[in-house]
């Protein structure tokens, strides 16, 4: 890196005026992307009459979100109407779900990842078993989980669980088994035990395809809570959504489902936070060649 | 302390055709001896190396190292590879303290030395840097130092900087040869590199390839401590012309 000697001004003016033209060019991509989410609203809004459309079916987007609001901030009334002021209770009944389900997808599906790609004798006894169980959509495991479970919470956790397994194993165990022969060498070199070489090298080597696996295992997981709880439990976004349409309150499905997108968006951000975090060392780029 | 020997050493491929990589290996190499092991590639010669790391296992007959066979990796034989290996989510210093904090060693045993080591090779205030930062040379320095830390009885190098700048190489072998004068561990050094090899060197052993022998053992006489400026001295030249000699000879034979 050069110090000391000063830039001449006219270069420093370019360079800053490449950045100013770099900024408003992202700000015009910003405004690019909100532009067709704004006209489809617009045209589903005026498209409607009496505050609907296609015979009542589809409520226009004015209608869903006054029926959100009654259904999040409304005083309860007790019993008659269950779409005012349950909406917080009921995303937290699923987010509860999600993150347990999702927990222990994470707590099996790292480490058997992890040892399936690390050990010919662990894929060897695992691996065929994965794959014969993996093609059997959750949706197919509903009626067996109801069997089992029952109406009660841990059908459905299991359920999340194993939609969100599937792709965090495969992913940790691609990962496990591409790390870099020299690192292993390396550190068995230094001495490491084989324990250490798993947590100190293939772990942290693996990292980035975890993350792949739980970004796509998340998802799964929204998936799952919904279609279990239309099913297996009487709580949350998914058991409100199947209850409303019943009852004919399409304005409510349509606000359970902007907030079900919602939930998965931010939850998605909230891993690639996570991931942003844990894998800084992958981001730094090199400043002296 | 930090005796080689092969013997009989060889190392088999399997394939379509097997490969003998290595076949009938001898060599013994001194306690505190630099030996560096000169080939084309293909030679075998990094297969060796390897070997004696105890990252492979070989075909036929024997290694020993202080005169117990090899078995397994282990911090008694420091290896340098080629592209430094290290492991890039941990800082510097984190690399080059992995060995002994792995081998469960009290910090006081080892910090305040791999503070020393670490500005022995130049680089004091890179401590939190992280390898993607560093070039390829500064890489290399701490693939080093991780290694220096433990106090290895050998020192294994795998073209350790084959990968590296013309002028970045000769400071690194300067840095080796500095090193080497303080701590003279016994150092098998693999290399395609004539001139490295007699700068560096006790001795040279040149290997021909298919199957990887060694075919001439020529020691180097130059005086030490040397530096860099020993690569256009007389000897130094009388060293190279026989070296050339002796691989374009086994050139003309394949």
């Amino acid at each position: 890196m050069q110090q000391g000697a000063s830039v001449p001004a006219d270069i420093v003016e370019a360079l800053a005026s490449a950045e100013r033209r770099a900024r408003s060019a992202r700000r015009r991509r910003l405004l690019l992307g909100i532009v067709l989410p704004l006209l489809l609203l617009a045209v589903w809004q005026l498209s409607g009459r009496n505050g609907t459309l296609f015979g009542g079916a589809l409520p226009t987007p004015e209608r869903a979100f006054h029926a959100w609001w009654a259904w999040a901030f409304a005083n309860p009334s007790p019993g008659l109407n269950p779409y005012l002021g349950t909406w917080f209770d009921t995303v937290i009944f699923s987010t509860i779900r999600v993150a347990k389900g999702f927990g222990l997808a994470i707590l099996v599906g790292v480490p058997l990842g992890i040892l399936v790609g690390w050990s010919r004798v662990a894929a060897a006894s695992v691996d065929p078993t994965i794959q014969l169980l993996r093609p059997i959509p959750i949706t197919a495991w509903l009626p067996i989980t109801l069997a089992i479970f029952g109406i009660r919470d841990f059908g459905a956790v299991f359920l999340i669980m194993l939609g969100a397994f599937y792709p965090i194993v495969i992913n940790t165990t691609q990962g496990a088994r591409d790390v870099e022969k020299t690192w292993i060498r390396a550190a068995q070199m230094m001495g490491a035990s084989r324990l250490d070489v798993l947590l100190r090298v293939v772990l942290p080597a693996a990292l980035p395809s975890i993350f792949t696996g739980l970004r796509l295992g998340l998802g799964i997981a929204w998936t799952a809570v919904i279609v279990s709880e239309m099913v297996a439990v009487k709580s949350g976004l998914g058991y409100v959504m199947w209850d409303a349409y019943y009852v004919g309150r399409m304005d409510i499905v349509i606000a359970d489902m902007v907030s079900i997108g919602l939930l998965g968006y931010l939850s998605d951000r909230l891993i690639v936070l996570l991931e942003t975090w844990a894998l800084r060392w992958r981001r730094i780029q090199s400043f002296n060649g | 302390m930090g005796s080689i020997s092969f013997q009989r050493v060889s190392k088999y491929y399997p394939g379509k055709s097997i490969v003998r990589a290595l076949e009938n290996v001898d060599l013994k190499i001194d306690e505190g001896e630099f030996v560096a092991l000169l080939g084309p590639s293909g030679c075998g010669k990094s297969t060796l190396l390897n070997l004696l790391a105890g990252f492979e296992n070989t075909s036929g007959g024997d290694i020993a190292f202080e005169g117990f066979p090899v078995s397994k990796p282990g911090p008694d034989r420091g290896v340098v590879f080629q592209e430094a290996g290290l492991l890039p989510w941990l800082t510097v210093w984190n690399n080059v303290v992995f060995g002994p904090k792995v081998q469960k060693k009290p910090r006081e045993d080892y910090e305040a030395r791999a503070r020393e080591i670490l500005t022995l090779v130049g680089l004091d205030g890179f401590h939190d840097a992280l390898p993607a930062q560093l070039s390829g040379g500064m890489r290399q320095r701490v693939g080093i130092a991780r290694v220096l830390v433990m106090q290895p009885r050998a020192l294994l190098m795998d073209e350790p900087f084959g990968a590296l700048d013309a002028q970045t190489r000769l400071n690194m072998q300067q840095l080796l040869l500095d090193v080497w004068q303080r701590l003279r561990t016994t150092v098998l050094f693999v290399t395609h590199d004539i001139d490295e090899a007699i700068l560096l060197a006790d001795r040279v052993c040149v290997m021909s390839a298919r199957p990887g022998r060694i075919v001439e053992n020529i020691p180097i006489t130059l005086r030490r401590p040397r530096s860099i400026d020993d690569l256009t001295s007389p000897e130094f030249i009388q060293f190279k012309a026989r070296i050339m000699k002796e691989l374009r000879s086994h050139l003309a034979e394949h």
